[in-house]
């Protein structure tokens, strides 16, 4: 189908390991969804997999975006597809400047050079969002950046890039209040028709800023319950075990 | 390798038309390069090159100058398309052994600067040449196998170029000369350059190719500087990959002279680059970068070597390369620190990094401190380049060799930030950034 990202029974392994057991999601344009679940379930495992992480074995199943397989492409070649994943741990990449990356993946992502001041007026937009400083333009990528700062700057790279789906990894893991708003304030300015995200978190925190459409929870390798908002807010009261007993009767 | 030269050298000294001294000296170092055997694996410096030198054709006829000349307009491509975003005061071009084209600002000539070749400064200035010529590299300097070529340098040398600084003249624009390599031969060349107290220089010397062919190039520099000079000085190799390089450099560095080098490999199928500084006054200072990328087949093989004579003297070594395909790479250096050289600080530093499983790189500092009062350091380090980066990039939309180049420029950034010579540094470049992606 278009218009939607589709994971269709996902079995993956890494270093040997069964990590992903039968995934099913689809997240249509339009919509944020937020995937929860407790340590190990295997949320990151599945962005880094739709992402394209070569270290890791897609064993069976299918990733589709827009109705098109994407499971066996570079990943650069989903990037420009319009797949956008920030990472929960973003890679330092010394003696590269943030503004420079930034002019090279946009040409990458528009397919053609952008012109000079389109790029700088998308560049100024994104700062001016984040309540960031211009200086950070003529930093070397994430390096010496604090936590906060490299969860920005992947947010940053979303606001220049604008793909159509994202997937956000644990972005609010490790922000102060102020920052998580900041954050949350760039995500839902890409709101809208043309754009999805798949906001892996691990508490209820980040969901009160970003509001979902629908929860998912993993466990165990595998999507066990989708639900409203009110599912978020369910399991930050009465956390995962109840659901864990609910999934092994089932 | 050849046990016997392939000319006389002292019938050369006649037909180049040189003055009896130098003739002596020519004789001289064919009785060195006679006695001492070539370089094996056992020869410290030639730990990982000596077994190249069996590859390389030293029996090829020796380059003989042909007085030919051209226009600038008729200069060989690669040497105009470099002098379109070269801004020099003034510089030679050499078509094999020949001086065919050369150019000064005339305010420089009328301050007493000379840029012209070897043999013609042995024609107008016979007494700076013969005061200066050998000294810094001498055809005999041990006796052992680091002189075998040396000495057939010394020996057989055809071509070169010499460049004087008068006292506290200084040249603003660089000067540079442009050895182009043309035919399947020996071509063996000397440069002098020769800085008078407080003068200032900056000068590159390139080494290219104007066709394919296995011509084998042996250059000697030697850079002498007097109290208080400073010289900017450049090699940059980038000949076609079935040539062969060897080049020697060696600089004297007096009280307060400072030398910022840059040594740079990109071409020819196997180069060999030695430079070396002799800190013989306190207050001197050396600088000497080092950039390569060995690609294909190629060998880079370099020696470093940072002496220090006298006390208070400064040294720092930075080379760094990226080694691609099944290329090899070679790093070694030496600080050597006489006992005299109290309050000395001396640095050497190699970093590489492989895009291959394939290419191979051999990294080997190593102190020699004689000396108690003193500041050293040493480092290397060989990596692979990092796939969690690439990966990074590449979820951005950045395809692989696009974010490999990334990654090569961002490494060697720091490097190429460094050289003084912006033109230059900016070429290099773009060098690199075709032979990553090739």
């Amino acid at each position: 189908m278009a218009n939607r990202l589709e994971i269709q029974d996902l079995w993956v392994s890494h270093e040997g390991k069964k990590i992903l057991r039968g995934v099913n999601l689809t997240v249509p344009l339009g919509e944020v969804h937020a995937l929860m679940g407790p340590n190990g379930a295997g949320k990151s495992t599945l962005g880094k997999v739709i992402a394209g992480d070569p270290n890791y074995q897609v064993e069976k199943g299918r990733i589709l975006l827009d109705g098109e397989e994407i499971t066996e492409l570079e990943p650069d070649e989903r990037a420009r597809k319009g797949l956008f994943l920030a990472f929960q741990y973003p890679v330092e990449v010394p003696g590269v400047q943030v503004a420079n990356f930034l002019r090279l993946a946009l040409k990458e992502r528009l397919g053609k050079e952008p012109p000079i001041t389109e790029f700088y007026a998308r560049l100024k937009e994104a700062i001016d969002l984040l309540a960031w400083d211009e200086e950070v333009l003529s930093r070397y990528l994430n390096e010496g950046f604090s936590g906060g700062e490299k969860k920005k700057n992947e947010i940053l790279q979303l606001l220049v890039l604008k793909p159509r789906y994202a997937i956000l990894d644990e972005t609010d893991s490790g922000l102060d209040i102020d920052a998580l708003k900041t954050v949350a304030r760039g995500v839902n300015s890409m709101r809208g028709p043309d754009f999805a995200a798949l906001v892996i978190t691990h508490y209820q925190r980040l969901l009160n800023y970003i509001v979902p459409d629908v929860v998912h929870v993993m466990m165990d390798g595998r999507v066990v319950k989708t639900g409203g908002p009110e599912l978020a807010l369910e399991l930050e009261k009465r956390g995962y075990d109840w659901l864990k007993e609910e999934v092994a009767g089932a | 390798m050849i046990e016997v030269l392939p000319t006389n050298p002292e019938k050369l000294a006649e037909r180049l038309g040189e003055p009896a001294w130098l003739k002596e000296a020519r004789k001289g170092a064919a009785a060195v390069f006679e006695a001492v055997p070539w370089p094996s694996r056992k020869t410290e410096p030639w730990r990982y090159a000596a077994g190249r030198l069996k590859n390389v054709p030293f029996d090829l006829p020796l380059a003989l100058p042909k007085d030919r000349t051209l226009s600038r307009d008729a200069l060989p491509a690669v040497v105009r398309k470099r002098l379109e975003d070269a801004e020099l005061a003034g510089f030679l071009v050499f078509l094999g052994p020949d001086l065919v084209y050369a150019e000064l600002a005339p305010e420089l000539a009328e301050k007493g600067v000379v840029f012209t070749s070897l043999h013609r400064a042995l024609k107008t200035h016979p007494e700076l040449v013969e005061a200066n010529l050998y000294k810094a590299i001498p055809a005999r300097e041990k006796g052992d196998a680091n002189d075998k070529i040396p000495a057939l340098a010394a020996a057989l040398w055809t071509y070169g170029a010499f460049v004087y600084v008068p006292a506290d003249v200084e040249v603003e624009k660089p000067l540079a000369a442009f050895f182009v390599s043309e035919a399947e031969e020996l071509e063996i060349s000397r440069t002098l350059i020769l800085l008078d107290d407080h003068a200032r220089l900056a000068y590159a010397e390139e080494h290219l190719s104007e066709s394919g062919g296995q011509a084998v190039h042996v250059g000697m520099t030697e850079l002498i500087l007097r109290p208080g000079a400073r010289l900017v000085h450049a090699n940059v190799q980038t000949k076609n990959e079935t040539s062969h390089h060897l080049y020697r450099q060696r600089a004297l560095l007096e009280k307060d002279a400072a030398l910022k080098d840059l040594a740079v490999n990109l071409g020819a199928r196997f180069a060999r680059s030695e430079v070396g500084s002799e800190l013989l006054g306190p207050g001197a200072d050396s600088e000497m970068l080092g950039v390569y990328f060995g690609a294909g087949e190629q060998h880079h093989d370099h020696y470093t070597l940072q002496h220090h004579v006298a006390p208070h003297a400064r040294s720092d070594v930075y080379y760094k390369g990226v080694a691609k395909d099944e290329a090899t790479i070679v790093y070694q250096g030496l600080i050597k620190l006489e006992p005299a050289a109290q309050k000395t600080d001396a640095y050497q530093t190699n970093r590489n990094l492989l895009l291959s499983r394939k290419a191979r790189v051999e990294s080997v500092p190593q102190l020699e401190i004689a000396a108690n009062d003193v500041r050293c350091s040493h480092g290397s380090s060989i990596a692979p380049i990092d796939e969690e980066q690439i990966f990074y990039l590449e979820t951005r939309g950045i395809p692989r060799p696009s974010a490999e180049n990334l990654l090569v420029a961002a490494f060697l950034e720091d490097v190429l930030g460094r050289i003084e010579l912006k033109n230059l540094a900016r070429h290099v470049a773009r060098v690199i950034e075709e032979k990553v992606r090739i």
